[in-house]
């Protein structure tokens, strides 16, 4: 399929459907099941996550060498940016997905995580292009 | 009906999970991946300008072959010359690698961004559990000190969450589903780095929350 054609739109458009959906129904977006996953007071959205991997694990090693190439490598950014993002998850309840979902969900004070994601991203690609330059392995491109 | 009001019990969240990144990956041909659409998003006018670069140094076009000229010139002189006319058979064709491999339009990454802004809202409203929050949550404000600091820890907080997804390369979906459901070792890295931190910060906002 054509990506520039309105069917892959649709396409594209249709997952993010689903997504946000599926999250908000598993309380992906809540603020209080996400801490006490990383409290471990509650196991049941770090199942639904180890779950899910297992499960896409398992169907891609099946069709293992018909996949999409991707670019994952590990860069010198990897760790140091994971540990900057774990941080703000675990400060704003929030993946750059999520923000989507809450704001879906009405939760208002998402708008101010979704302005310094914004700014988050800006940022990065001034510091990136001014400093350092290495191939991070962003996906979807 | 607990399916329809309360969350998802682990099991039909990690399918449903699981069936959207296969479906994706299968269908949409890219690994799931939401901080690379913010990235192309926010970045639509590099996509316009790499768009405009490409169509300057198409191979055989006049501007390159006068660029070619240039270069050579300043660099060879006039010693240089024959070279470039002998190439000049290749002119036309495509040189190899020059295939332009396609790219998913920014366009495209905006409407999947919005629309789980939509399906997060189209699933709360029919579950009969939508309505406007202007808190995130107790426990936020509590640690957060109040309600106008817990606005400004968000932005703080998002704006970590923005630059360290771009940083690494990748977030819960990039890494922590896509990548590691492929046992990519860099993803596997990387979750382990975000979810640890994650845990920490939690104990110690679970500290100030108290």
């Amino acid at each position: 399929m054509k990506t520039g054609s309105f069917k892959f739109h649709v396409l594209y458009g249709l997952f993010g459907l689903l997504m946000g959906a599926t999250l908000a129904r598993i309380g992906f977006a809540d603020y209080d099941q996400v801490h006490r996953m990383f409290i471990f007071a509650d196991m049941r959205l770090l199942f639904t996550f180890g779950g899910a991997v297992l499960f896409a694990g398992a169907v891609f090693a099946v069709l293992r060498g018909h996949l999409p190439y991707h670019n994952k490598t590990l860069q010198p950014g990897t760790v140091p940016g994971s540990m900057l993002f774990g941080a703000g998850w675990a400060i704003c309840g929030a993946c750059p997905s999520i923000v989507f979902v809450q704001l879906g969900q009405g939760r208002l004070p998402a708008l101010a995580t979704l302005v310094g994601i914004l700014f988050g991203v800006v940022l990065h690609k001034w510091a990136h292009a001014r400093f350092f330059r290495w191939d991070t392995g962003t996906c979807g491109v | 009906m607990e399916l329809v009001t309360g969350y998802w019990p682990w099991w039909v969240g990690a399918l449903a999970l699981g069936g959207v990144t296969i479906g994706f990956t299968l269908l949409v041909g890219r690994p799931l991946g939401v901080s690379g659409s913010w990235s192309k998003v926010i970045g639509w006018r590099e996509e316009r300008r790499l768009a405009k670069d490409a169509a300057a140094i198409q191979p055989g076009s006049e501007a390159t072959h006068d660029a070619f000229l240039a270069a050579t010139l300043a660099e060879f002189g006039e010693m240089g010359l024959t070279d470039v006319d002998d190439a000049g058979e290749t002119n036309g064709k495509a040189a190899p690698g020059a295939t332009k491999a396609q790219t998913i339009p920014w366009t495209a990454h905006l409407i999947f961004l919005f629309c789980m802004f939509l399906g997060g809202f189209l699933a709360t409203y029919f579950a009969g559990n939508f309505h406007l929050h202007f808190d995130l949550s107790a426990l936020h404000t509590r640690f957060a000190g109040g309600q106008w600091q817990s606005w400004v820890a968000l932005l703080f907080g998002g704006m970590m969450v923005g630059f360290g997804t771009q940083m690494a390369g990748g977030c819960t979906s990039g890494h922590g589903l896509s990548g590691c459901s492929r046992l990519a070792a860099a993803s596997l890295i990387a979750t382990m780095s975000f979810f640890g931190t994650a845990v920490a910060v939690s104990f110690f906002v679970e500290v100030l929350a108290r």
